[in-house]
């Protein structure tokens, strides 16, 4: 049941891309209708507020969760693609373990600064 | 369109013989048509009239082997079950089957089609072992039950599905819809108890999850089956399996065959007198 695992998480991550994009988006670039809501978020793209947000548990957290799902969703969706067009069992072993490894990797960045500043 | 009115109609057919041609190429054949005459019909008639040694598969000539099955103007049809003056045109363009290898002119290899069905085991899988060697009665089985997979056993295995899927043509190792929809006929009949030895056939890299439901296989059935369907039920099989939300489904009860039956209908009279 490897596979549908696999892809049932993607389907999972979609969703959940769905949630936490949303809360990206509205927070970044909707402020004018936040602000009819009585929410101000002013200079939400300032280095300051950034900051300010990475320091935070759940702000930080919001984030690692975006990172980790959309690093899965794309490099599994990119997997599949790449399988499709090279069927060999040798490829698909190399394809997998170069994926993984670029998403450890990506993910590692990713989430340095924030985990560097709360550990601060 | 009378028998008075026939039409001449310029027959595009494809023409390859890997022992002697490097390449497949086109051959144009004129062939006589009136209303009502099938692609297969021309065909027949160039190979009795104009070229004998033009090959192409036919049997039942009823939409009922799936033998004939062939691109016609750069769709997947049966060639018996499609009448020439459907496409409103004085040419004709007559392909093999794409997604197959061609063994002559309009013959596909048909053996990746059948390997693919076989490796999904479609028949009945009981573990009473002894009930299958010897049965002694009947399996169980209701009218919902059986409409439940009952549009998938129609199915033909003429290949037309796996040559209209974008997916076959991209991955020469996918499954293919017609096995995948085979898979899910077995594992839907309340008589079977093999679906442990199927799912990890379909749940593989080139299995089920290569799908991209673009429903190319639906649309082009020619016996109006819905693999794309047979194949969304069957994801949620292996999805509902692998997280435990599956019901537990009994096998068919294994009950004795009715003793009395109804009365047959009589013989009707001869309307022709007996001499």
């Amino acid at each position: 049941m490897r596979n549908t695992y696999v892809w049932f998480l993607q389907l999972v991550t979609g969703v959940l891309i769905a949630v936490l994009l949303g809360i990206h988006v509205v927070i970044m670039h909707l402020d004018a209708i936040l602000g009819f809501f009585g929410v101000d978020m002013a200079e939400v793209t300032s280095w300051e507020s950034m900051i300010g947000r990475a320091i935070q548990g759940v702000w930080a957290s919001l984030y690692i969760a975006l990172l980790a799902v959309v690093l899965y969703h794309a490099l599994n969706g990119l997997r599949g693609i790449i399988l499709e067009s090279t069927p060999s069992a040798t490829t698909e072993r190399i394809v997998t373990w170069v994926i993984i490894a670029f998403g450890i990797i990506a993910f590692i960045g990713g989430t340095y600064v924030p985990v560097a500043l709360l550990a601060s | 369109m009378t028998e008075d009115s026939t039409e001449l109609i310029t027959f595009k057919v494809q023409r390859y013989n890997p022992e002697q041609d490097s390449a497949p190429y086109f051959q144009e054949f004129i062939v006589p048509a009136g209303r009502g005459t099938t692609v297969l019909e021309g065909l027949i008639y160039i190979k009795e009239n104009l070229d004998s040694s033009l090959a192409f598969r036919t049997s039942c000539r009823m939409g009922i082997c799936g033998s004939c099955a062939m691109l016609i103007n750069n769709y997947p049809h049966l060639a018996c079950h499609t009448q020439i003056e459907e496409f409103h045109s004085d040419t004709l363009t007559v392909k093999s089957l794409p997604n197959l290898p061609i063994i002559k002119d309009l013959v596909p290899e048909l053996n990746p089609l059948f390997e693919n069905h076989k490796s999904v085991k479609p028949y009945i899988l009981r573990y009473d072992m002894e009930e299958m060697k010897k049965p002694t009665a009947e399996f169980a089985q209701t009218p919902q039950e059986l409409r439940s997979f009952l549009q998938f056993a129609y199915c033909i295995k003429c290949g037309i599905c796996v040559a209209a899927c974008p997916t076959a043509a991209s991955d020469k190792l996918f499954l293919g819809p017609q096995a995948l929809s085979q898979c899910y006929r077995y594992c839907a009949d309340n008589r079977d108890e093999g679906e442990q030895e199927r799912f990890p056939v379909v749940d593989t890299d080139h299995g089920i999850w290569h799908c991209h439901l673009a429903g190319a296989c639906s649309e082009a059935c020619p016996k109006g089956l819905d693999p794309a369907l047979a194949i969304q039920l069957l994801k949620r099989r292996l999805v509902s399996e692998a997280i435990g939300l599956r019901k537990k489904q009994e096998p068919a009860m294994v009950v004795s065959p009715p003793t009395e039956t109804k009365p047959k209908v009589p013989f009707p009279e001869f309307t022709v007198k007996q001499t």
